[in-house]
């Protein structure tokens, strides 16, 4: 990731061709994720598509994603070089891990990676790998987001190992895998299709290379990771010097720690830009903590967000990027510790705290906070109306944080994550479960020249005794706002029984729900962006800037 | 041979402008003989309605003829029958196939009806919400378009089918009236009923479909619209249903009675034509109607031509529609239009909000916009002498590559002056120094706005464009053809005849095809008991295609089978025979690399397809003529990359064939213009289509 912008780095693909591979080789990036969608088993996956699909040159650098969650894409990378790093893969290998002590995130998330061959090669001409989050895989609760306090708790680890050897499913891997999940067919359904992407990306691969030859592809693999690199690098000369700091806090870790903070340093170093994130907290024993992967990922998708849409986001982005953590802190965990939330919330509060530092070196580009969290759900148990066990797995959108050039967006998936719902018309056919609500939470935006975006409320209803996990953030403090503007509203979370009684919940909560109860998760709205101009003559509830930025500072 | 009528005598008090009135009607000529076959006094039209110019051509049976008046926006009718007394007087059309963007506009200009959304209490934002995911992932301030119906008009009903269609809690009477009163109370114009589970168990949607009737505005119920399982998908559809109906049923019916035709058909998004009635009942099926008239035309002239794969590009004067054919077009089980989610079938169509109406301006943050808004007909772009918008089709006339004296023939004239001065608050805006330099970066932005939507249909599906050949028409593409192919490296442009109505010839010749979706949801069913589910909607569709004229021996219908490994994702579309499980692995494996024959299927409808078999309406090509020499009308400045350079002006339709003209040339015609940049030559081949090449 660090290798230094070479004076090699010149373009020597025309600006057509560099901008036809870049589009071709996300094709085959795409298609993949065309493939896992269409046979994929899981709600979580068909419907709320929460996978990632990604294609490697042969030294095992990224070279194109297909637009599916950051989270995933930052820390993909990391994911092949391990595998890479464990095993020589041949003709017709897939490698499966999902440790994040060797290479994963958190155990949920199930990463395969498979080598291309050309007909006659030798050794690998790329590499394809895809990433899917399996609604259960084992541990101390359905869904695998247990409130665990060391990562045996949390389910089934897995290092790098073949799940097929020479085209063939290797049998024990496979057999270990299903025994250790509470719904081994809907895995083993997902696993398949992982390996059918895999296949449709090497097939596409493969037709380029039968297209413009070997050489060709090899070189465009690489020139387009010079030419992110470069854009980068431009974008970085512009980056105003000084050391741009920020703090943000996560509110608690599940088992009794609060106030988590988060800290970056942003500087420019000549052609490189640091993030230093060593003055973050310790490791924390509740399931916070972020390995270095997502604190990776958490940096590739803000330089992807502030370089502008024309940076192709690949390994060359990151070049020019330098992260420096502490091992054994809240931003690089060390064995053992539990890390569930540290993929889908702590991942969110980096880019908080990332943004923050940037809206201080970069006023008038970076909205105020989003909303800061992904609500995460797991209810599992069995369904006696269906007579099988059951784990389903739900993200809850959020408010978006108003700009300098407008209101923030309301009720959907903000930076790490870009899943969609699973409808409620699906979830009840599938699940025994029933929704009573799935709407807008009014008011919940940060106030200002432009309002934050409003937040989600979602009540579910079991139908039969359930085990539901809720791990959530933004809780205590809303999302912050920006030039003047207001924060938003914090989340809050309840339960209503059988006889409409309510009680407020922890957002980190482990509970049983009877059949009949109700959960109800309202998240955070985004903060607001810039003072409300004379709020006395605003007061009607309209929001004043529906037309658009008013006196907007002007982007540096 | 060519009828010729001037504007004056239709000026003023008229909302319909007809610029021109020119019926190319054939004389009998020995090389295109006419079918004997065909009565003679058969009158066929066909009708494509733009947001800015409503193309109409016919045949009947002695040839066929050509007019292009400008839309009306406000009444589209007007423009459609105005254009019928120009060529027909008091002759009556036989059949009367349309093609009409009126629902599309009035969807993306947002100008549909005000309409109430009813939806299960609970779920009034579901419209709002989508599926939460963002539409950029890498965009710092993402953004939904904004719903069709705000939160104030979507009203929750007391009521809860579930998933397997039993009643979690009745719908009152009492529920019922208090709904109709609030939706009377809302000043509703149209309203769309999308209630939960409502494809397992649409007793409620019915019933409240049944208590809005008295009200007299339009119904629309989601599990008629849109039969298919997915509440955002479904509302989505029922909503822009609703939105554009009272809009394009009035104007449907209008025109059925107005134009006296025994026979009026509109052009759906797939491809097919369907009644009117049902049209006026579900126009959200007519979503794509003109454009995909216009790419299976365009798809037919490029096999005769030889070509199998080409871009297509049709911009008029509101949006411009691109298309990739191989060897046809490919069709698609949803759309999304504007960030508008479409769940009916239709051709794969990518349209984008730039045409030559498109409005230019600089925003705040002092970038050159151009579209989505349009100036349409009315205003129209400032040239046309009412509006004062600085448009593209304004750029182009600065740039002299639109010759003011040669639009349409020559029967309406450009201001120039008023183009200049639209332009010149921008000129300023942009500091630049001359109005020129402000056009040509409007029409470079515009470009590339066009670029990134091929690029969607291209590039980002692997296909590269420098493989394929770029067709423009409609009234605006071919004045943007060269800077096109420049950019993206296409090696050749083929330009039809007539490219600004080749949408209408693709309705005159679009045949009948009505699909009906039944949904079911049923596991390893046998082949005998999906066939009987079949039938029903089978015979419903096989008296619908006979009610539009057709002997019941003429009627095609077919059946498929829409079905997915248990629990699985995207559904497979395979026929429904005997072997439709050994078909359905069979595709499985073609797509995803795999299939399993032991595991469960889930089917989870059918797709009942019926059409009506019709030799198309015959009559020679458009006439041409084709025995004079070509003669440059004359010579005129033209900007091209800043500087006026001297300008062949020729008439295409002077062209013979084999003609070949170098540029920079500007060819006119009478429904479009071709620019042959510096550095291209056009030659014209033995179907009188223009073909660029690099010189």
């Amino acid at each position: 990731m660090n290798r230094a912008a070479t004076p090699k780095n010149v373009p020597r693909l025309s600006a057509v061709d560099l901008e036809l591979f870049a589009n071709r080789l996300t094709g085959v990036a795409e298609e993949m994720g065309v493939v896992l969608q269409s046979a994929s088993m899981s709600p979580n996956i068909k419907e709320r598509r929460d996978f990632s699909c990604a294609l490697f040159d042969a030294a095992g650098d990224m070279v194109a994603h297909a637009a599916h969650i950051p989270v995933h894409l930052g820390s993909t990378p990391l994911a092949v070089r391990a595998a890479l790093d464990a095993m020589e893969l041949q003709r017709g290998d897939v490698a499966i891990l999902n440790d994040p002590y060797a290479g994963g995130t958190h155990l949920p998330d199930v990463t395969l990676v498979a080598p291309v061959f050309t007909a006659r090669g030798k050794k690998p001409f790329a590499y394809v790998a895809d990433r899917a989050h399996h609604a259960d895989i084992g541990g101390g609760k359905p869904g695998s987001m247990a409130l665990a306090t060391d990562i045996h708790q949390e389910g089934l680890r897995l290092p790098p190992v073949l799940l097929m050897r020479g085209g063939q499913w290797v049998r024990e891997t496979l057999t270990l895998f299903l025994a250790n999940t509470r719904v081994p067919d809907e895995r083993r359904g997902d696993l398949e299709a992982q390996v059918a992407a895999l296949r449709a990306g090497a097939a596409r691969t493969l037709d380029l290379v039968s297209r413009f030859g070997e050489r060709a592809v090899a070189d465009a693999m690489r020139e387009l990771q010079d030419y992110s690199e470069r854009l980068v690098l431009a974008r970085i000369g512009r980056f105003p010097g000084g050391t741009h700091t920020a703090e943000d806090l996560l509110d608690d870790d599940g088992a009794g720690g609060r106030d988590i903070p988060l800290r970056v340093s942003i500087r420019r170093r000549g052609r490189t830009l640091e993030f230093d994130f060593r003055r973050s907290g310790e490791q924390v024993r509740g399931p916070l903590n972020a390995n270095l992967a997502i604190t990776t990922s958490a940096v590739f998708y803000a330089i992807a967000c502030v370089s502008g849409r024309d940076v192709p986001p690949n390994g060359g982005m990151m070049r020019p990027v330098r992260i420096l953590t502490k091992p054994g802190s809240v931003v690089d965990c060390t064995f053992p510790s539990p890390v569930a939330g540290g993929n889908v919330e702590t991942s969110q509060r980096l880019v908080d705290v990332v943004m923050k530092a940037l809206a201080r070196a970069l006023p008038g580009l970076v909205p105020a906070a989003s909303g800061g969290t992904m609500n995460n759900l797991a209810l599992g148990g069995r369904d006696a109306i269906r007579a099988r066990p059951f784990s389903y797995y739900e993200t809850i959108g959020v408010g978006c944080g108003a700009g300098p050039r407008g209101d923030g967006g309301s009720a959907m998936q903000t930076h790490m994550t870009n899943t969609w719902n699973t409808p409620v018309e699906v979830l009840e056919a599938y699940y025994p479960m029933r929704v009573h609500r799935y709407g807008v939470r009014r008011g919940s935006g940060g106030s200002g020249a432009h309002r934050g975006g409003d937040g989600i409320v979602r009540d579910i209803e079991v139908l039969v005794e359930c085990d539901v996990t809720l791990l959530a953030e933004r809780r205590r403090r809303g999302a912050w706002g920006l030039a003047g503007g207001g924060d938003g509203k914090p989340g809050a979370d309840e339960v209503i029984d059988a006889q409409g009684r309510r009680r407020r919940i922890d957002a980190k909560s482990s509970l049983t729900l009877a059949a009949g109860e109700r959960i109800v998760v309202a998240t955070p709205g985004g903060g607001g962006w810039g003072k409300a101009a004379r709020t006395a003559k605003a007061s009607a509830g309209h929001s004043p800037s529906k037309k658009g930025p008013r006196r907007a500072p002007a982007r540096s | 041979m060519c009828k010729r009528q001037g504007l004056s005598g239709l000026r003023a008090g008229r909302r319909a402008v007809i610029v021109r009135a020119c019926a190319d009607i054939l004389r009998r000529r020995s090389r295109v003989a006419m079918p004997s076959s065909r009565r003679p006094t058969r009158l066929a039209i066909g009708v494509d309605t733009g947001g800015t110019f409503t193309d109409i051509v016919f045949a009947d049976g002695r040839g066929r003829g050509r007019l292009k008046v400008l839309s009306t926006p406000g009444d589209p009718a007007r423009a459609v029958l105005d254009g019928f007394a120009q060529l027909f007087g008091e002759r009556r059309p036989d059949l009367f196939t349309y093609g009409t963007t009126v629902a599309t506009n009035a969807m993306l200009e947002r100008r549909g009806a005000r309409t109430v959304l009813l939806t299960t209490e609970g779920f009034e934002d579901v419209l709002e919400i989508g599926r939460q995911a963002r539409p950029d992932l890498y965009d710092l301030e993402p953004h939904r378009a904004e719903p069709l119906v705000p939160a104030s008009r979507r009203v929750g009903v007391r009521e809860r089918v579930l998933f397997d269609g039993s009643v979690g809690r009745a719908l009152t009477a009492a529920e019922v009236r208090s709904v109709v009163a609030r939706v009377r109370a809302l000043g509703a114009e149209s309203v769309a009923v999308c209630l939960l589970h409502a494809t397992a168990n649409p007793d409620h949607e019915r019933r409240l479909g049944r208590a809005l009737a008295p009200l007299g505005i339009p119904v629309t119920l989601s599990h008629e619209v849109s039969p298919t399982v997915g509440e955002y998908e479904r509302t989505s559809t029922a909503v822009a249903n609703a939105y554009v109906q009272p809009k394009v049923a009035g104007h449907i019916r209008a025109l059925a009675a107005q134009s006296g035709a025994k026979r009026l058909r509109v052009m759906q998004s797939s491809g097919g034509a369907i009644g009117s009635e049902t049209a006026a009942r579900e126009p959200v099926r007519t979503m794509l109607s003109g454009p995909a008239g216009g790419v299976a035309a365009a798809a037919a002239v490029a096999v005769r031509a030889g070509l199998r794969r080409i871009v297509t590009v049709d911009m008029g004067g509101t949006s411009t529609d691109v298309a990739f054919v191989d060897g046809e077009a490919p069709r698609r089980a949803d759309t999304a239009i504007g960030g508008f989610a479409l769940r009916v079938p239709c051709l794969d169509i990518h349209t984008v909000g730039a045409g030559g109406g498109s409005i230019a301006e600089v925003d705040e943050g002092g970038a050159l916009r151009v579209g989505p808004k349009s100036a349409g007909a009315d205003p129209g772009p400032a040239c046309y002498g009412r509006g004062l918008d600085a448009t593209v089709t304004d750029a182009n006339v600065v740039l002299g590559r639109l010759p003011a004296a040669h639009f349409l023939g020559g029967s309406m004239h450009l201001d120039v002056e008023r183009s200049r001065k639209a332009l010149e608050p921008l000129r300023a805006a942009m500091r630049v120094r001359r109005v020129e330099d402000a056009a040509e970066g409007i029409v470079r932005v515009v470009e590339g706005n066009m670029e990134r939507a091929i690029r969607t249909i291209t590039v980002q599906r692997g296909q590269d464009p420098r493989s394929a050949v770029l067709f423009p028409f409609g009234g605006a593409a071919g004045l943007h053809a060269c800077g096109l192919a420049e950019e993206m490296g296409f090696p050749e442009i083929l330009v039809p005849r007539s490219p600004g109505l080749l949408s209408a010839i693709g309705v005159l010749d679009g045949r009948v095809a009505i699909d009906r979706l039944v949904p079911l949801s049923c596991i390893d069913p046998s082949w005998k008991w999906l066939a009987a589910q079949a039938a029903a909607a089978a015979r419903g569709i096989r008296t619908e295609v006979m009610r539009e004229g057709f002997a019941s021996s003429a009627v095609r219908v077919s059946t498929f089978v829409r079905a997915r490994y248990l629990r699985q994702s995207i559904e497979l579309e395979v026929p429904l025979e005997e072997d439709f499980r050994a078909r359905f692995d069979d595709a499985h494996r073609a797509l995803f690399h795999s299939a399993d024959p032991a595991r469960a299927l889930e089917v989870v409808g059918l797709r009942v397809s019926g059409s009506g078999e019709q030799p198309p309406p015959r009559g020679k090509p458009l006439a041409v003529r084709t025995n004079r020499r070509v003669e440059p009308s004359n010579t005129m400045p033209v900007v091209f990359g800043g500087r006026a350079t001297p300008t062949a002006i020729v008439d295409r339709e002077m062209l013979p064939v084999g003609a070949e003209v170098r540029g920079p040339a500007v060819l006119t015609e009478y429904s479009s213009t071709t620019v042959v940049a510096p550095g291209w030559k056009a030659r014209v081949d033995v179907d009188h289509n223009l073909r660029l090449v690099p010189a």
